[in-house]
């Protein structure tokens, strides 16, 4: 049954959605809270990979799943440099 | 002779994927300026975020990408011939949308509870704006979930599906940052 792609991508949403809220709960030093958020931000854009990928049908297309796939990444390095940028003041 | 296209790689309907992209880039653009506004302000913003129920909005994320499963199942559904589950399958999908907007309704309420409002702190206006125009996209949602339901051509559905998908898509980048980054 798990070589069901659909069931595997909502396997996958699911476990990514409650590690990023674990990771958030989790108690951090705060030298290390940065590498949290970053760690939080990445499975968030692994959730809209497989989102796009699975549920939108973009793994049927490559060439708008790379698209939207970068798109995304550095929309997220966007994110990631804005929620870091207090700590570097 | 026709001539292939790149356009013709897309799954469904070209005007869902501009609206897709369209909503991308709204929510896109108050994400960001959350997270701009927020560096003049982080100890601010880290104190009003501690309000938030951060358990509360996970199951909401489980809630939604599970519905986002059942609204992709029921497309698979209807293409294999079988109307009746793909019609439960989408209702379904549409029950898990008013199970997540009342969550959220109670984690508003809360809020309204301890006197926080929209003016409360900056947080807030984004928080309430953010998360209020998320949920009145659910609200559109399961509407389209029940209409494709009662409508149910393949077509249809694919394209209802699409627009849910786009919710959960947007939920999945808003949740982290509104809710999880401390």
């Amino acid at each position: 049954m798990l070589a069901d792609p659909l069931l595997r991508a909502w396997l996958w949403l699911i476990g990514l959605s409650l590690g990023s809220t674990a990771v958030s709960l989790w108690y951090w030093p705060p030298s290390f809270t940065a590498l949290a958020g970053a760690v939080v931000l990445v499975l968030a854009w692994l959730k809209a990979r497989v989102i796009l990928a699975r549920y939108l049908g973009l793994s049927a297309a490559p060439f708008w799943r790379r698209g939207f796939e970068i798109s995304l990444a550095l929309f997220c390095l966007l994110l990631l440099g804005l929620y870091l940028a207090p700590l570097a003041a | 002779m026709t001539e292939d296209s790149v356009l013709d790689e897309l799954p469904g309907d070209l005007m869902i994927w501009v609206l897709i992209v369209s909503e991308l880039l709204v929510f896109g653009a108050g994400l960001a300026a959350f997270l701009a506004v927020r560096i003049t302000d982080p100890a601010g913003f880290a104190e009003a975020q501690d309000a938030l129920h951060r358990t509360g909005a996970g199951i909401n994320t489980v809630v939604l990408v599970t519905s986002g499963a059942l609204a992709a199942w029921a497309l698979r559904l209807r293409e294999g011939a079988r109307r009746g589950a793909a019609r439960l399958a989408l209702i379904a999908a549409a029950l898990l949308g008013v199970v997540f907007l009342w969550v959220k309704g109670a984690e508003y309420a809360a809020k309204a509870a301890h006197g926080i409002g929209w003016d409360t702190h900056p947080f807030y206006t984004f928080y309430y704006l953010l998360t209020g125009f998320h949920a009145a996209h659910v609200v559109a949602g399961v509407l389209v979930l029940l209409l494709v339901a009662w409508k149910d051509a393949p077509r249809n559905i694919e394209a209802g599906a699409a627009f849910w998908h786009m919710v959960d898509l947007v939920w999945v980048l808003l949740f982290p940052v509104i809710y999880l980054l401390r």
